[in-house]
């Protein structure tokens, strides 16, 4: 193929930008927070064979897994498939789903009479039914208890929407309105990137345009071998555990095998735990979108998100494991867990074949979600997002300090706690950084935190805190786990509760807290920059003692300057201490 | 510019400090305009200042005393607050915050710039965690005191101040937007207990809601102040003692300027000093009065800022990020992308071509310069195609290579890709045009506006160059070439009034709202924009108030800004503005639905009557071009000869056939084969941009249909 590369550079910038242009769209016209807040959307585009060629904007779970619904599509509806038809499906075993409530919103794209792309965006609905308002219903034993499960389905047919479906659609959620609009923003994003699209490939050529989308493929393709090329050859392997099924505590692990050879990655997840009875199974889609993101973020930030840049990786997904669950499973915790047990193995594999570029693990989440009634009647839900888990180090930086989900990478923003004062009945206490919760190591991990609000009504607690207990990071290349986290509920007459990792329970008045776990480290404590420990100790992320035992730094009693004889001894001769950090409150 | 006549007093000057330039404009009481440029002095920026002052005194053959004594009005565009911030080379600084939340500065509310690029540390914690002190005392969500102010803890942290050599302090309290009592409390106890006089409270900067931002807005300001204050107080001094009969007025990041006294304890404000003064050039871009729809694109070396005025309006928000840190200041809503004269351009690792976003910056900078740079940027580009003359350039400051810039472009872009030198150079140009046409369509999109129905205003030295063909793609149908294009921002500041913005959190049910509370909030932020504006002198006729309501409706984040009408406020008028600006922004509205006021803003604006630009006399002959040069023009056409003519030859009403190219003192414009050039009443060079190039020749053409919403 003879492509004039600078076309080809201005397809891949065009593609991408109509991608953004989708979110930009989908940003400006939603109506619920979920997409202007938390961007828990993607916008992609795949050509007419259904593989992705472009996927600039979204959270990073959703990498590279776009085409399994555009696919499923192709297969459905064959010829059927029309100009001003638009698609939307939801089903992970049937549809190329990853969750239920990511709905997929496809429209075709076509030159004259010729199918050339389709514009898409996948995106978490604010309510789609099933057990539990707001999608997560963690008592959830079936797929069945988790909201309306959609085949694909052409909702617009020939530029008309069918009305008998759209209300269909509305009886089945809690919340019609937020979904009504949400799907027409997502329904106009799609119609300006077919816009976009359809002029691009009339100014390629209808002919010509394919060969530039495959050029764009094979860009991405090169850029990831010469990644490969990075990793020493040979099989590694990487295990996470999963400890509780959301209903009690199993002993069940996310395993993997990675083989780097000829320029080509074989993941193959053989070993890993059978499914389980809670909402925590990944269907195929989901999966792998976790390793595709797994894969970028290891490497290089700017690597193209299209499925050429996965071309040489073969993933294997035993069915009826924890990453291949059999119907009727339930599964729409997947996206965050097991997506981050996932991720963590992954990464533990990878940092075996290339340790300059490991990353320590991140912490597990705490949060709840509170619900109650206001004074005035009215309801409200609130996120306990500010009580946040930590990120683990990598060479050259710390982990962050409570940053959000590793399946983010930190995208979420963190609410204001006095706009969170004007808007439920409640008050805050605190949102501290946790002493000695970051896993020790030449970069250590990010601490975790100490978060305290008072609720002033009675509400349902939803607790998801995967992050309780032991500690939920890893450290890498020498480094150490951060502490472990805890949940717990004061009520007004001073019974204390201990939360569980999963489950709503209605209680009244009373102060929650919640001890986010800390990031783990990378590299050797003891060859930490000792100005760095003086620094933590000073900021008192670290103490003095722990300065001591785990960075074999030694503070002057002044607690502002190294003590630097001493110092020298405990690095010379102190063998490495085993003291893990305390997981106890500060 | 030879055989000027003699300015005519009184007389007005614009400078603004660049990273590479100090530009100075002056405009006499008869409306001549002079242009001045020298080079800036970054390890003293006054000196820079004082530099064009000097350069133009000479060249007008005036005494400097004489230049400043007859200067009416002088307003300046520091980038001081910008490069200490950039530098890290502020103050130490303490904080005070109420016990529980003293790490909301370092937590950042988790915002990540680029969540991929997670191995990127965030940029330094401005006030370590160890001078970042608890004080007891709460306000409740209602602004009353739930807890009393513990005196103690205040006189402990003075304590540790002190000790700790701390020059600045911000203090931000949990609810001070509400009631900053306990702020000023410790504020008049730390003049008591602590030696240091360098107080900034949150609820003084700017009241804002939000802990994380009103903090780190506090803390910009402490970090900035000692070393702005006194910079800009020396710097006025100065010019005072040369002569200067009123003090400088600086240019503020909301589009206006303000006084050295009155912007002495908020520093913060002048972080986009400089390319905010893109709103009054603007301004001078359309008739007075006219509600014009302007989008500009100020291109630099390394950087292109893009702004949108729409019926003459350019939106102010409380959104800024300067290296990383967050600001609620009021500002001029500018969206600022790496690409400029300077941007490289070079083949990854898998040979596909990119422009960007690393810049060469003014050293090296690019090939051509000859200053060890061997990355070719778009300079280069431009040179090899012949639309930059070789030669020296800026006065002499650099010299351009041409064969410098062809081996760099051959070397590094031409071989590795198999093309010719030609088509290597006109790719790179191809992309910084995409880039930039991707910038204004981000900005326009996310505004809801659609840019085919907007002039596009091509500035910056090396706008002029770009802005046709980036017209073409967006589907504007004329794009304006200021002919000061290269002090566009110096201009600007020339065209602006003084400016002060107000804000009070005020949380209420629009339809249910007392009047009278309402009007008593607007009443006291107004009382305070008068008092300042009559401080800097302006009469009560000169003084304009303009009341603004933050509305949303109930449940979402997001407010958008409606104005009230002159005769006060009443529900079922604001409800209208606001769901007409609703459906505009977000394509939707929600009738019926219940809207939340969350703050009072007053805009108080002090009038700078400004003389328009004298009128040229208009063209009566035939401009000649000075010569004819090889440019390239696309790979379908190849290279042309092409006319050069100087600026100063064409004069209103000249209409002119592309190709052409213009030269000017501080820029150089291209104009395509299809577009026609006309000279404007306002002496502008105006070009009607002519049809897309022939399908497949180019990456970019107008889309038929643009983002309004669903």
């Amino acid at each position: 193929m003879n492509l004039d590369p600078v076309t080809l550079a201005l397809v891949q910038n065009r593609l991408d930008h109509i991608s953004h242009q989708m979110g930009w769209v989908m940003t400006r016209t939603a109506r619920s927070p979920i997409f202007s807040q938390s961007h828990d959307f993607s916008c992609f585009i795949a050509d007419a064979r259904g593989t992705l060629i472009s996927q600039a904007d979204g959270i990073p779970i959703h990498t590279g897994g776009g085409g399994f619904a555009v696919r499923a599509i192709l297969r459905d509806f064959k010829d059927a498939i029309a100009p001003e038809d638009v698609f939307l499906l939801n089903d992970p075993y049937t549809a190329g789903g990853n969750h239920l409530p990511d709905w997929v919103i496809t429209r075709p794209v076509f030159v004259g009479a010729k199918l050339v792309a389709f514009a898409c965006n996948r995106a978490h609905q604010a309510d789609i039914g099933g057990g539990a308002a707001g999608t997560y219903n963690s008592a959830a034993t079936e797929i069945f208890h988790e909201g309306i499960r959609l085949p694909v389905l052409k909702l617009i047919e020939a530029g008309k929407v069918r009305d008998d479906l759209w209300r269909l659609l509305m009886l089945n959620t809690r919340l019609p309105e937020a979904l009504d609009g949400d799907l027409r923003a997502m329904i106009g994003s799609t119609r300006i990137g077919a816009e976009r699209l359809a002029l691009l490939v009339e100014e390629l050529g209808v002919d010509r345009a394919d060969e530039f989308f495959e050029g764009v493929l094979d860009h991405a393709d090169r850029r990831f071998q010469t990644c490969i090329d990075r990793l020493e050859q040979g099989v590694w392997k990487g295990e996470e555990p999963v400890d509780n099924d959301c209903f009690e505590p199993i002993d069940a692990k996310i395993a993997v095998t990675i083989t780097v050879k000829d320029r080509r990655l074989v993941v193959d997840f053989t070993g890993t735990s059978p499914q389980v009875r809670g909402f925590k199974n990944s269907s195929i889609a989901n999966s792998t979108s976790a390793v595709f993101m797994s894969l970028a973020s290891f490497f290089e930030p700017d690597l193209p998100k299209n499925e050429g840049a996965f071309r040489s990786v073969e993933i294997r997904l035993p069915e009826g494991t924890l990453v291949n669950a059999r119907m009727p499973a339930p599964m729409t915790m997947n996206t965050v867990f097991v997506a981050h047990e996932i991720i963590h193995a992954m990464w533990k594999a990878l940092a075996q074949a290339l340790p300059e570029r490991a990353s320590a693990g991140w912490s597990k989440a705490v949060h709840a979600v509170t619900a109650g009634l206001r004074d005035d009647g009215g309801r409200y839900v609130m996120y306990q997002w500010a009580g946040a888990p930590a990120g683990g180090g990598v060479e050259g930086r710390d982990g962050f300090h409570l940053i959000g989900h590793l399946i983010t990478l930190g995208g979420l923003t963190l609410p204001n706690l006095e706009t969170y004062e004007q808007l439920y009945p409640a008050r805050f206490h605190r949102q501290e950084l946790r002493c000695d919760t970051a896993g020790a190591g030449r970069f250590r991990g990010g601490a975790g935190c100490d978060y305290e609000v008072e609720i002033f009504t009675p509400a349902d607690y939803a607790f998801r805190g995967e992050g309780a207990g032991a500690p939920s990071s890893f450290g890498v290349a020498g480094g150490r786990a951060g502490a472990g986290g805890e949940v717990v509920l004061t009520l007004s007459d001073g019974t204390r509760i201990q939360a569980p990792k999963y489950g709503v329970e209605r209680h009244g008045p009373g102060t929650y807290r919640a001890l986010s776990p800390g990031g783990g480290g990378y590299g050797d404590p003891k060859t930490r920059d000792p100005e760095r420990v003086l620094r933590d100790v000073r900021d008192g992320i670290v103490s003095a003692e722990c300065a001591e035992k785990n960075y074999a730094v030694a503070i002057a009693a002044d607690g502002k300057s190294i003590n630097k004889k001493r110092t020298n001894q405990l690095r010379e001769e102190t063998p490495w201490s085993t003291v893990a950090p305390s997981s106890s409150a500060p | 510019m030879t055989a000027s006549p003699a300015l005519v007093a009184p007389w007005r000057i614009g400078v603004d400090v660049g990273g590479t330039f100090t530009d100075m404009v002056l405009r006499d009481a008869a409306g001549a305009v002079r242009i001045f440029k020298s080079p800036s002095v970054p390890a003293d920026p006054s000196e820079g200042v004082l530099g064009v002052l000097r350069l133009a005194a000479k060249q007008l053959d005036i005494t400097l005393t004489a230049l400043l004594r007859d200067c009416a009005l002088f307003v300046h565009g520091s980038t001081v607050a910008t490069n200490t911030i950039l530098e890290k080379k502020g103050a130490r600084v303490g904080m005070l915050t109420t016990e529980g939340f003293r790490d909301s500065l370092e937590i950042r509310r988790g915002i990540r710039e680029n969540q991929w690029d997670h191995r990127a540390p965030f940029p330094q914690v401005l006030v370590p965690r160890y001078l970042r002190l608890p004080v007891r005392g709460r306000i409740g969500a209602d602004g009353t005191e739930l807890t009393p102010l513990s005196p103690e803890d205040v006189d402990a942290a003075a304590r540790v101040f002190a000790e700790e050599g701390v020059e600045s302090v911000a203090v931000c309290l949990f609810n001070a937007f509400l009631d900053g009592a306990h702020e000023r409390a410790v504020g008049g106890q730390l003049a008591k207990a602590w030696n240091g006089k360098w107080v900034s409270l949150s609820s003084e900067v700017m009241p804002t809601m939000g802990e994380y931002e009103r903090g780190s807005t506090a803390v910009v300001n402490a970090y900035v102040a000692p070393k702005v204050t006194s910079y800009l107080r020396a710097l006025d001094e100065q010019l005072r003692q040369f002569g200067l009969p009123r003090s400088l007025l600086l240019l503020q990041s909301n589009g206006g300027a303000v006084s050295v006294d009155q912007v002495a304890a908020r520093p913060v404000m002048l972080v986009l000093s400089g390319p905010a003064a893109g709103v009054g050039a603007l301004k001078g871009c359309a008739a007075p009065g006219e509600k014009a729809n302007l989008i500009s694109m100020e291109i630099g070396g390394t950087s292109c800022d893009v702004m949108v005025m729409a019926r003459g309006d350019v939106p102010v928000t409380d959104e800024l990020t300067i290296d990383g840190y967050h600001l609620t200041t009021p500002s001029v809503e500018i969206h600022t992308v790496g690409a400029g004269g300077g941007t490289i351009a070079w083949v990854d690792d898998a040979g596909l071509l990119h422009a960007g976003p690393q810049g060469a910056g003014a050293r090296p900078g690019p090939a051509a310069y000859g200053l060890g740079g061997e990355n070719p940027t778009v300079t280069d580009a431009q040179l090899v195609l012949g639309r930059l003359r070789p030669g020296p350039l800026a006065g002499g400051a650099v010299t351009l290579d041409a064969e410098l810039a062809r081996k760099a472009i051959e070397t590094k872009l031409a071989k590795p890709l198999g093309l010719s030198v030609e088509e290597a150079a006109a790719g790179v140009i191809r992309l910084l045009e995409q880039n930039l046409l991707h910038a204004v369509e981000r900005l326009s999109i996310e505004r809801g506006h659609n840019p085919a129905t907007f002039t596009l205003v091509a500035a910056g030295g090396a706008g002029p160059m770009h802005g046709t063909a980036v017209a073409r793609a967006l589907g504007c149908r004329r794009a304006l070439l200021p002919r000061a294009a290269g002090a566009f921002c110096a201009m600007g500041m020339l065209q602006s009034d003084v400016r002060q913005d107000y804000l009070q959190v005020f949380l209420a049910d629009l339809d249910k709202v007392e009047t009278a509370a309402l009007e008593a909030g607007f009443a006291q932020l107004e009382a305070r924009a008068r008092e300042a504006l009559a401080r800097d002198g302006f009469g009560e006729a000169e003084i304009m108030i303009e009341r603004q309501l933050d509305l949303r409706y109930d449940g979402q984040q997001w407010p958008v800004r409606a104005p009230l009408s002159a005769s006060g406020f009443d529900a079922a008028g604001a409800r209208q503005a606001f769901e007409t600006e609703h459906q505009r922004l977000f394509g939707h509205i929600q009738p019926g639905g219940r809207i939340d006021i969350t703050a009072l803003r007053v805009v108080g604006r002090g009038r700078l009557d400004w003389t328009p630009p004298a009128a040229r006399s208009p063209q009566t002959d035939t401009p000649q071009p000075r010569e004819t040069r090889k440019v390239w023009i696309d790979p379908a056409t190849g290279w042309l000869d092409v006319p050069i003519y100087d600026g100063t030859d064409l004069r209103p009403g000249c209409r002119l056939d592309g190709p052409l190219l213009v030269e000017e003192r501080t820029t150089t414009a291209f104009v395509g084969p299809r577009d026609v050039l006309e000279v404007d009443e306002r002496d502008d060079f105006l070009v009607h941009v002519g049809s897309a190039p022939p399908p497949h020749s180019n990456g970019e053409v107008p889309a038929s249909s643009r983002a309004e919403g669903s």
